[in-house]
């Protein structure tokens, strides 16, 4: 066998091809793909502090916190979803209502301490069947979380009657929403908070390092023993918690809560993590980045507020740009390919 | 007499690594020429740059005189390249007919005109003289009728060329004879024919020339009439073959790990077997006898519908029921597909090295960083990665490497029982030495290894011990040895074959 093997090796060296590794060029394509982000808030923050009268006043920026925090707050945990290639959580947008009102609803009556039991309580339901729905069952996730959306849309009209809540006067979730440390208010403490926390999971420990293989290769994933189906159970859950988070924060800001009150999360949220860099295509992303798409979303919206452009043409910039990141990130991967 | 199909000095290469290398051949009308060399030397990658699936570095493919523009799939088939391909390309759930005229079936505004259809279908068949209902659904073909459908439907292009890639790796003796006089039938009809194989019999029954080619290289252009079988293989392999009795492992097995029983799956019927420790078990026969199926739904990779299966390692027995499981209790599992199963190409050696191994790598839930890095550096040195960079993406490595990151991922758990399928295709015939050496070494240390191979040369060093496998049934189990070629051939193709 020694002799054996000492042969087969010397055959082995003489026949080793010189090179074993195909030099990639990932390109600037790629680079700006997935950092081109830190550019473009600059530039835009930039621009709009000299060219946008009323942007850089103190007043306007505080508000723009404001509005940031329970978008933001929803689209660094649907980044989870996003980078385990499931696409989106649709269903957040019933997540952050259904959480705005419990808050307040319940909030007035027993507390806020029992009215959270409850609000993460609906969390932990919507994060658990939206994830044995696609990770057991493999049912894709635009359908279920559509499902679920309007199940749960459904269900909260049904018990709200569709009414308005509002919260006590003076009461913890208003005292809350009003509180600032300077200008900064609380809320936006509350989505840096997350951010880090979701950081720290995403790029330190195994789930998150599962979520991303996952996103990579999921057979590979299965096939290197991995429970892969509790892992996505896990990424819903991780979104679903972010959101009853984003409905406290969203109903406390303005201490009303509705069932229509998140209208359009879902592709806003969307929007803020493509931007940011995380492809749609699963196994690549970032929530620090999602933190900055969210940022650029917010930014570029107040702009368009303040120079006086309409609501249309919002909507028609912001689906613009999407389509300008998702190009990228088509573009770079498939140059990353060759 | 010109030239029907020429390529001049081809060369492509795969990252650095030349597949063909200023290769030209030229075949006239009526001619059948015979391209062969080992697993690796080019010959397939040359006929996919023929038939313009592959996109050549350099060099032109010239029919009848007109270059062919480069990777351009359709010009090809316009000008009369007619591919068969090694893996059936067949949709299993269409039917004869369709299959035979998928892509060029006659139409008009768009919809499909199937009596047209069918008779174009049938002239085909009866041009190669095979009778099959056109609208039989190829899922219920035999593989040798599936291969036939595979012809017909190159034929139906009406060709000046016909290229045949090992089209006779899954028949048996007498349908092989069928095909080798169909396709003399048809090259005294005018028709060129490119046959690849490295069976060497075949070729001097068939084949006018023969080219051979050597890790991409041309070596010679051969008269078939005028060399020996012998003089091929020399050239071939570039040295002398001989069978090395030292690669022989002196086995001494230990206790029973794998204890399979009556294992019923998708295209398998009933199998037992067990892997003892130190035990290399092989399993031969042909493409489709149900080998894959078979390993995977011992390991619960794919659902099994009967059967149990045991795994005992240190004095204790557990049953294995998920492919999760069966990695707890030490199972690991290179599959068959590497780019798609085995490793997740955008990912960094160390992230791909330390999938499987994650609890023993982390402090409650978290990655301990540093220890992740020594783990992921010992195993891609002790397998002999080149250059052994774990920040690298996977996918930047050539084949040979690829596979050598999938074993490591399994080695770090040092494993009761690994599990290899294919373990060398598409590897380099370096790389493919050190995997032997390792699946070799592995046993040595005391794992059960059970192997699928379809490479006989490779089943025949490795294995102690080889079952082989024919439509999901062991039909005969033979010891080192017993084994020889023409032993494991015959019970995988199913007849006795002449013994010389």
């Amino acid at each position: 066998m020694d002799k054996k093997t000492t042969l087969t090796q010397q055959m082995a060296v003489a026949q080793e091809p010189e090179k074993a590794i195909v030099e990639r060029k990932t390109g600037a394509l790629s680079w700006v793909a997935q950092n081109g982000i830190f550019i473009f808030l600059a530039v835009l923050i930039l621009v709009a502090s000299f060219a946008v009268n009323g942007f850089a006043s103190l007043e306007n920026l505080t508000s723009i916190l404001n509005r940031a925090a329970p978008i933001g707050i929803v689209a660094v945990g649907m980044t989870y979803v996003v980078i385990s290639g499931n696409y989106l959580d649709l269903s957040v947008v019933a997540q952050v209502a259904t959480a705005g009102v419990i808050f307040l609803a319940v909030g007035n009556e027993y507390g806020l301490f029992v009215a959270a039991l409850a609000a993460f309580a609906a969390s932990l339901v919507y994060g658990i069947v939206n994830g044995v729905a696609v990770g057991y069952f493999k049912a894709n996730a635009v359908i279920v979380t559509l499902a679920t959306t309007y199940i749960g849309l459904g269900l909260l009209r049904f018990f709200s009657g569709g009414s308005i809540f509002f919260g006590n006067p003076d009461g913890p979730m208003e005292q809350f929403g009003q509180a600032k440390l300077g200008p900064i208010p609380a809320s936006t403490f509350v989505l840096l908070a997350i951010t880090i926390v979701l950081s720290i999971l995403l790029t330190r420990t195994n789930f998150g390092f599962l979520v991303k293989s996952f996103g990579v290769n999921e057979k590979a994933t299965r096939l290197a023993g991995v429970n892969t189906d509790r892992v996505i159970v896990g990424a819903f859950l991780v979104t679903a918690f972010a959101a009853t988070l984003a409905g406290f924060v969203f109903a406390a800001y303005s201490n009303t809560a509705v069932s229509t009150m998140s209208q359009g999360f879902d592709f806003r949220a969307l929007a803020a993590i493509i931007i940011g860099g995380t492809s749609v295509f699963g196994g690549r992303g970032s929530v620090l980045r999602t933190l900055l798409g969210v940022m650029f979303v917010s930014v570029l919206n107040n702009i368009l507020v303040l120079v006086g452009i309409s609501f249309g043409y919002q909507q028609l910039a912001l689906g613009i740009i999407i389509l300008l990141a998702v190009t990228l990130d088509v573009l770079s991967r498939k140059l990353g390919e060759k | 007499m010109a030239a029907v199909v020429e390529a001049k000095n081809i060369t492509k290469a795969f990252g650095g690594v030349k597949a063909v290398d200023d290769v030209s051949v030229s075949v006239e009308a009526g001619e059948i020429l015979a391209v062969v060399g080992e697993n690796g030397a080019g010959k397939s990658t040359l006929m996919r740059i023929l038939a313009g699936i592959e996109t050549q570095d350099s060099g032109q493919v010239i029919v009848s005189g007109e270059v062919i523009p480069k990777s351009d799939a359709k010009a090809s088939i316009d000008a009369g390249i007619s591919l068969v391909h090694q893996e059936l390309s067949l949709v299993p759930e269409m039917t004869v007919a369709e299959n035979i005229l998928l892509g060029s079936a006659p139409t008009t505004v768009g919809i499909t005109r199937t009596r047209q259809m069918k008779q174009i279908a049938q002239a085909a068949l009866e041009e190669i003289g095979v009778s099959v209902d056109l609208d039989e659904r190829i899922s219920k073909l035999s593989v040798a009728l599936r291969q036939f459908v595979e012809i017909a439907r190159a034929v139906a292009r009406k060709p000046k060329v016909l290229i045949l890639d090992e089209p006779t790796a899954s028949l048996t003796p007498a349908e092989t004879d069928y095909l080798l006089s169909m396709l003399q039938r048809l090259a005294d009809r005018g028709m060129s024919i490119v046959y690849i194989s490295h069976r060497i019999p075949e070729v001097f029954r068939l084949c006018d020339t023969v080219t051979i080619l050597r890790d991409g290289k041309q070596i010679s252009v051969l008269d078939v009439a005028k060399t020996t079988p012998q003089q091929v293989i020399d050239q071939m392999v570039g040295r002398e073959l001989k069978k090395d009795l030292e690669s022989k492992r002196s086995s001494s097995p230990g206790h029973v790990v794998l204890k399979a029983v009556g294992i019923r799956a998708e295209g398998v019927n009933d199998i037992s077997l067990e892997v003892r420790a130190g035990e290399i078990i092989g399993l031969g026969g042909l493409v489709g006898a149900g080998r894959t199926e078979l390993v995977r739904a011992i390991i619960g990779a794919d659902p099994r519908k009967l059967g149990k299966v045991t795994l005992t390692v240190n004095g204790k027995t557990k049953v294995i029921s998920s492919f999760e499981s069966a990695v707890k209790a030490g199972v690991g599992y290179v599959p068959e597909e590497r780019r798609t199963d085995g490793l997740a190409l955008t990912m960094t050696v160390a992230e791909n090295i330390t999938l499987p191994n994650r609890k023993e790598l982390s402090a409650s839930g978290f990655q301990l960083a540093r220890k992740i890095r020594t783990f992921a550096d010992d195993l891609s040195k002790r397998v002999g990665l080149r250059p052994p960079e774990i920040d690298r993406e996977a996918g930047q490595y050539s084949g040979g490497n690829q596979q050598k990151i999938v074993i490591a991922k399994w080695l770090g758990r040092r494993p009761a029982l690994i599990v290899l399928d294919e373990p060398t295709r598409g590897v380099d015939v370096g790389a493919k030495a050190e995997i032997h050496r390792l699946v070799k070494e592995l046993a040595d240390n005391g794992t059960a290894v059970l192997v699928v191979s379809s490479d006989l040369p490779e089943l025949l060093e490795l294995a102690d011990t080889i079952h082989v496998v024919r439509d999901g049934t062991i039909t005969g189990t033979l010891s080192q040895e017993e084994a020889d070629e023409k032993r494991v051939m015959s019970l995988a193709a199913g007849e006795q074959v002449e013994n010389a």
